[in-house]
C-alpha cells in the first residue's frame, strides 16, 4: 500500500470533517434577542423542547445568555412549549 | 423614565368587542399614569403552546410604553383582578438595546436586521 493512500488519522473525521460553527447572532450584529421572535428561538429547541447547548449551535456566550432568557420568557407566554413529546 | 413592554394573553372565550373594550381600558391606564404608549400590538387569536386554565387559544396583546414604574404595577394589579387575562409578562427594555449599534464592516454578514431581534419573518428569512 503506497504511503499516500494510507489514511492519516481516524476514518470518520477524515471523510466528514466537522463544519465550522459560528454565532448566528454575532454574524448579523444583533444585540438583544426578543422573546416575541419565537420563530428564531424555535431553531434552538430541537425535538424535546430543550435549549441546545453552545457546543452544538456555536452561539457565543453573550448571545447564549440572551437566547436562554428569551426562550424562557417565550415559554412563560406559551409561545414555546416547556416540554414536547 | 424607562421603557417597558407588557404582553398579555386574553381568553379566547371573550367576545370580540369585549376584547377590544378590555384592550382599550388597559391602554387608558397608561395614559392616566402619564405614560406614553409607544406601540400597541395585537397579534390576534393564536394557539397556545400548552394548556393554561383549560384553554388552548388566546389573544396576544403587547403594549410598549414609556413612563414610571407605577404603570406596570397598576397594569399587573388589574391583570390579577381580570379573570379573562390568562397570562402576562412585563419586560423592561434595556436602553442599550434601543440604541442602534454601529454596523461593523464585515464581509460575511450583509444587511443585518434593522434593530435588535426584529420581526420573526425578518430574521427567519436569512437563517438557512
Amino acid at each position: 500500500m503506497p504511503r499516500d493512500d494510507r489514511p492519516e488519522k481516524g476514518g470518520y473525521r477524515k471523510y466528514f470533517p466537522p463544519k465550522k460553527k459560528f454565532c448566528r447572532f454575532c454574524q448579523r450584529n444583533v444585540r438583544g434577542i426578543d422573546y416575541k421572535a419565537f420563530e428564531i428561538l424555535k431553531k434552538y429547541i430541537p425535538d424535546r423542547g430543550k435549549i441546545s447547548p453552545r457546543r452544538i449551535t456555536g452561539t457565543c456566550a453573550f448571545h447564549q445568555r440572551k437566547l436562554s432568557m428569551a426562550i424562557k420568557r417565550a415559554r412563560l407566554m406559551a409561545l414555546l412549549p416547556y416540554l414536547e413529546d | 423614565m424607562s421603557q417597558y413592554e407588557t404582553g398579555f394573553i386574553v381568553s379566547s372565550h371573550l367576545a370580540e368587542d369585549e376584547t377590544t373594550n378590555l384592550i382599550q381600558q388597559l391602554a387608558e391606564v397608561v395614559a392616566q399614569k402619564k405614560g406614553r404608549l409607544i406601540k400597541q400590538d395585537v397579534w390576534g387569536k393564536r394557539r397556545l403552546a400548552y394548556t393554561i386554565k383549560r384553554q388552548n387559544e388566546g389573544v396576544y396583546v403587547f403594549f410598549t410604553y414609556e413612563g414610571g414604574g407605577d404603570i406596570p404595577q397598576e397594569l399587573e394589579r388589574r391583570f390579577k383582578q381580570i379573570d379573562t387575562v390568562i397570562r402576562y409578562l412585563t419586560v423592561r427594555k434595556d436602553a442599550r438595546d434601543l440604541v442602534r449599534r454601529k454596523k461593523k464592516a464585515r464581509p460575511g454578514a450583509e444587511a443585518p436586521p434593522a434593530e435588535g431581534a426584529g420581526t420573526p419573518a425578518g430574521e427567519a428569512r436569512e437563517e438557512k
